[in-house]
């Protein structure tokens, strides 16, 4: 659906885009993830042909994509990261009128809207302003915009950003649902519990480099990390740290304001192990947590510093 | 392209900031310039109390005090009291006159400051005195016509009928009022502009969500400019009926004809607006500044502010006016209400429009296959 290759994109000095090659398939729900300024959105904009690009191509659909390239783009859904819809127009209106951009049947696109309006649960607000609007409801406006011609190809750009939970649940449960219609979806976050949970593969974006690509449990493999474990409430010195960074399968220990995160390898019984240890010691602990290694210690592994720094 | 048309009229009929400048200023600036054009005419200007001292009888005596009596009963401008010296000083102490005529075989003058009654009672005084001359001519060729030439002074008529060359309105203000038509076409340019912003994928979000539409730039561009034109045009009517059926300013031209300028003015409004709208790496307030200084300094050398700016930009700097388009649209309504000159009103209109198709390809030229350096 989309082969990207070496693309070079330069700001003055600044590479926002350093020789990213991606591939992505017909069918995913395709996931770019990194923190801001990792170049998500300027991968996005070049794609869509409304950025300049100093090296390298795109080609989506098996054609290359050019700003008149009019036939690729009737193809195209695009949610933009900023709401990009009309404030003097009702919500219907609004939709009504990006579907007829590329819907020239009247009937065709009068049943589209109502189907967009469905979708986003937008019915009881279609006479209604964006500005009076919540932030959640404006984004799902926002969506229905870009997706009511019902496109083979979506681009969805931080879409939830400053959206409450149950919003962002409508929203990502609607993606799906686009997907399962038959949509190819690229979907760029910074939110990693978002990607991890409805992207089928995944790119790891980073100084404008793909530094990781692949479905979440390939990406989960490429790392140590096979389980954290945190224990919280625990006094320890710093020759107790060094002892419990000895032990088998432990291979980092941090510990700061009374907490222990231990990063160990994916071998069996690390928890056992850990509070075995403790308890040998008479050392009293608070709660204790386990958790299997996120895209968070992919990113962390990789890079050397949170997703979110 | 109908739909896209009716929502493009929408989100400019909905937009206060395009709603204000383009239709709301120019009526009201119309409203304030006719009062203030309006008082200026009809000033009710305070009479002016002066003394007379007869200081002997001589050849003024008879011809002056019948003057200043026909004055007060004709303009009401002085009201001259006949009093001795002495009473004259102590009047002119007080300020109860403002000035002291002493009448002898001359008119003298003398008043206490230099202020607007002083001005008056002066001008009163050269009035005469340029009267007093021919009096005295009178007197010396036909004696006999002397009773009959003060009977003429006392009336006061003016002697000169003012007429237009095309047999229309001779109402010098007028001019102000075209170079504000000429102003308020120009202003369309902010509905321009306003087009512009959706266009520009680099300068808002809902231009570069409709910049990855399948729909060619030329069309988008046509669209907003079609739309914003009609709305401005509808400005520009609204404007024009205004000032002449309620304002009743002398617009006794065709309105057919002004009708056809304000809608030329329009498009080129419009389309000045979407091209400095679309003038690429400039900042968002540079370009409102320069649509407001062109917009501006062009209806100032349409006579916007002084009639005789474009009297001037005419006699020194023809080409100047020829291809202001404030001076244009100002010229055009001169030729429709004043000369009656059809083929200069052709010419230019002919010019307002080769402008506004040249901004409007501009326009398509800068953004048609544009991507952007940066977003």
């Amino acid at each position: 659906m989309i082969e990207i290759k070496n693309l070079v994109k330069r700001y003055g000095s600044l590479v926002a885009l350093d020789h990213l090659n991606l591939h992505i398939k017909e069918g995913e729900i395709f996931g770019l993830l990194g923190p801001n300024g990792s170049g998500k959105t300027t991968a996005i904009n070049c794609m869509l042909a409304l950025l300049k690009f100093d090296r390298g191509s795109i080609r989506i659909m098996g054609e290359e994509m050019s700003p008149d390239n009019y036939r690729i783009k009737k193809e195209i859904g695009v949610v933009m990261q900023d709401v990009a819809v009309f404030n003097e127009l009702t919500v219907h209106d609004n939709i009504d009128y990006f579907c007829s951009l590329y819907i020239k049947d009247r009937k065709r696109c009068r049943e589209l809207v109502e189907d967009a309006i469905r979708f986003a649960g937008l019915e009881e607000y279609r006479k209604v302003y964006p500005k009076k609007l919540s932030g959640g409801l404006l984004r799902r406006l926002n969506i229905a915009c870009g997706i009511a011609h019902r496109p083979r190809l979506i681009f969805l750009d931080e879409p939830t950003v400053a959206v409450d939970p149950q919003s962002r649940n409508q929203i990502l449960e609607g993606i799906c649902e686009l997907n399962r219609q038959g949509s190819t979806i690229i979907y760029t976050s910074h939110y990693m519990e978002e990607v991890e949970q409805i992207c089928t593969r995944i790119a790891i974006m980073d100084h404008g480099r793909c530094i990781a690509s692949g479905t979440k449990e390939e990406l989960k493999k490429m790392i140590r990390t096979g389980e954290t474990v945190v224990i919280e409430a625990v006094s320890l010195e710093e020759e107790q740290l060094e002892q419990i960074r000895s032990l088998p399968g432990v291979f980092t220990v941090e510990y700061e304001e009374q907490v222990l995160t231990v990063r160990c390898t994916g071998t069996k019984h690390n928890l056992l192990r850990i509070l075995g240890w403790l308890q040998e010691r008479e050392i009293p602990f608070g709660q204790v947590f386990s958790q299997l290694p996120t895209l968070n210690d992919v990113f962390l592994e990789i890079t050397g510093k949170q997703l979110r720094d | 392209m109908l739909k896209q048309m009716k929502y493009a009229l929408l989100t400019k009929l909905r937009n206060p900031s395009i709603v204000f400048w383009p239709f709301l200023f120019p009526l009201a600036l119309a409203t304030l310039m006719y009062f203030a054009i309006g008082q200026m005419d009809q000033a009710d200007f305070e009479t002016v109390p002066a003394a007379v001292v007869v200081e002997e009888e001589g050849e003024a005596v008879d011809s002056f005090l019948p003057f200043v009596d026909a004055m007060d009963e004709s303009s009401g401008l002085i009201r001259a009291e006949k009093m001795t010296e002495e009473a004259a000083l102590k009047a002119l102490e007080k300020g109860e006159a403002e000035g002291i005529f002493y009448v002898g075989n001359d008119v003298r003058l003398t008043v206490s400051g230099n202020g607007f009654p002083e001005s008056i009672l002066q001008s009163v005084l050269a009035s005469y005195q340029s009267g007093e001359e021919a009096v005295k001519d009178i007197a010396r060729l036909h004696p006999e016509g002397m009773q009959d030439a003060l009977e003429k002074m006392k009336e006061y008529d003016t002697a000169v009928n003012q007429v237009s060359l095309g047999g229309t309105t001779i109402d010098g203000n007028v001019q102000i009022f075209y170079a504000l038509i000429g102003m308020a076409c120009l202003y369309g340019c902010f509905i321009g502009f306003g087009c512009a912003l959706w266009l520009q994928a680099n300068l808002t979000a809902l231009a570069a969500r409709r910049c990855v539409a399948p729909v060619h730039r030329l069309k988008l561009i046509l669209t907003e400019f079609g739309a914003g034109f009609l709305v401005h045009f509808a400005n520009m009517i609204v404007l024009l009926a205004y000032m002449r059926y309620v304002l009743k300013l002398e617009f006794t031209g065709s309105f057919a004809e002004m009708t056809g300028l304000v809608l030329v003015g329009s498009m080129f409004g419009v389309s000045m607006g979407i091209f400095v709208g679309s003038l690429g790496k400039v900042g968002e307030g540079i370009r409102i500044g320069i649509l407001l200084g062109i917009s501006m300094s062009l209806s100032f050398l349409a006579g916007l502010m002084d009639a005789s700016v474009k009297d001037a930009v005419e006699q020194h700097a023809p080409v100047l006016s020829r291809v202001n388009p404030a001076a244009l649209i100002s010229d055009a309504l001169y030729c429709i209400n004043v000369y009656d000159a059809p083929e200069r009103f052709a010419d230019n209109m002919v010019i307002l429009i080769i402008m506004s198709a040249l901004m409007v390809g501009g326009a398509f030229l800068i953004v048609r296959r544009e991507r952007y350096g940066s977003i």
